[in-house]
């Protein structure tokens, strides 16, 4: 098991702990109270609301943890704090503390069921999805030669494209294809290059689709990570197109330029969203 | 209601509210002579829940509406698919189809806008000019922020959302 895997088992099981804490804490110190009542002890019955407010917390806490937030997990302390702020006696408060209890745990499923998993190595950045690392890793050899100086243009284009930055990353381009610093083994990554520059040029002045437009060819099909389907439209052949450059300059620039990998895993949502066809 | 060039739009919200205490008034003042004795300031303040929403209506539409020409002339027109985090902050324009609408009863509309790479969800912190119904070709006009502005996925802040004539091309 790697230092990261253990890392995210022992984060799981962490979260499994407090998934747990979120009913025993809001149910148990209304039970305690419950008890303490029974023996005799007549203590203020608000004070054992504080197990719903730290129940709260968190369900607050495992929703903060997801990349993608339930605002109502999320607000629950503060309705703790609405509700509970308040002193009442022993029979409302009991009720009360019930039903909240009982909220806390429907909320809990619905936090696992509707908002997925918490943060992962991947969603963190600090390592690439499973069909994007096959993908990258899927022909190393075609990749060996090319100098780490083109690999970072690549990181570069990658980063100004997930950025937005569409004429900064077409002027990159030309840079790179101008001063002919591409070797002439590698024709794809020109023809990646100058597919990414096309659409670039495009995207920053929001032109329409060409009627022609730069394409791979069929020898570069076994670098490209999205298939062009015959019954594809026009449209989604030159977003496939587009896609495929993109994915390839991704793939060149994490094989060849392993000082990018860092920056290169910031624009992963992103690059994952392409391959995704 | 139009106020100078600006189309003033109230929610059946606030409608609904300003009737609702209108007629609680009526109510209450036949039956309680204290109620009557203060009509004087009640009437102006029943009169405030519809002078406010309309204000406040007033107020954002026609900041919209300036800040339309600016976002027109910024915006790159892009494929929802690369809308990611990395471009929060960013102006795009997206043409898409409607799929979904929610909220529109609060003035505060929330679209479902799909193009043929993907949905992205579009939030309006006012009413749209047009009328926007589930199916409509749109194009957008707006900032990509995150959902809950410091955390969650990004979604586009709507500054402008208009019914296109020309279909969207439809494929696969």
């Amino acid at each position: 098991m790697t230092r990261s895997e253990g890392t995210i088992q022992s984060g799981s099981n962490n979260q499994r702990y407090l998934e747990f804490a979120i009913p025993i804490s809001s149910f148990g110190a209304t039970l305690i109270g419950v008890l303490i009542w029974q023996m005799g002890f007549e203590i203020n019955f608000q004070f054992f609301s504080l197990g719903c407010v730290i129940g709260s917390c968190l369900l607050a806490y495992l929703a903060w943890i997801r990349p993608k937030k339930d605002i109502v997990a999320l607000s629950t302390p503060i309705y703790a704090f609405i509700f509970f702020v308040v002193p009442t006696d022993y029979m409302s408060g009991l009720t009360l503390q019930l039903l909240y209890a009982i909220s806390l745990t429907l909320l809990l499923i619905r936090l696992k069921h509707r908002f997925g998993m918490s943060h992962t190595a991947v969603s963190l950045g600090k390592e690439l999805a499973t069909p994007l690392k096959a993908y990258v890793e899927q022909n190393p050899d075609a990749f060996t030669g090319i100098s780490p100086d083109a690999a970072h243009r690549a990181a570069m284009v990658i980063s100004l494209f997930s950025t937005g930055e569409y004429g900064e990353a077409a002027r990159v381009v030309t840079a790179i294809t101008g001063q002919q610093e591409i070797p002439t083994a590698f024709p794809y990554l020109t023809r990646a290059f100058e597919i990414v520059h096309e659409h670039a040029i495009i995207l920053e002045q929001s032109l329409p689709r060409p009627e022609t437009y730069q394409t791979f060819l069929p020898e570069d099909e076994y670098l490209l990570a999205n298939p062009q389907h015959l019954e594809y439209s026009e449209d989604r052949k030159f977003d496939t197109t587009f896609d495929n450059a993109l994915l390839l300059l991704f793939s060149v620039a994490w094989n060849n330029a392993p000082a990018d990998r860092l920056h290169l895993l910031t624009c992963q949502q992103f690059i994952l969203k392409l391959l995704a066809e | 209601m139009k106020i100078g060039n600006v189309e003033v739009k109230v929610s059946i919200i606030s409608i609904g509210v300003f009737v609702f205490f209108t007629l609680f008034l009526i109510v209450a003042s036949l039956y309680s002579p204290e109620v009557r004795s203060n009509l004087i300031w009640l009437i102006p303040v029943l009169f405030m829940l519809l002078v406010i929403p309309v204000a406040l209506n007033y107020m954002s539409r026609s900041q919209y509406a300036e800040l339309e020409p600016e976002y027109e002339r910024q915006a790159k027109t892009v494929r929802v698919k690369l809308i990611n985090e990395n471009m929060i902050g960013k102006i795009v324009r997206i043409d898409g189809v409607v799929e979904r609408v929610h909220f529109q009863f609060l003035n505060r509309p929330q679209y479902s806008v799909a193009d043929r790479s993907g949905a992205i969800s579009v939030k309006m912190f006012t009413s749209p000019d047009e009328d926007i119904k589930v199916n409509d070709v749109v194009e957008v006009l707006g900032q990509v922020i995150r959902r809950y502005i410091v955390t969650g996925e990004p979604v586009v802040n709507c500054v402008s959302i208009r019914k296109k004539r020309a279909p969207v091309s439809n494929d696969d």
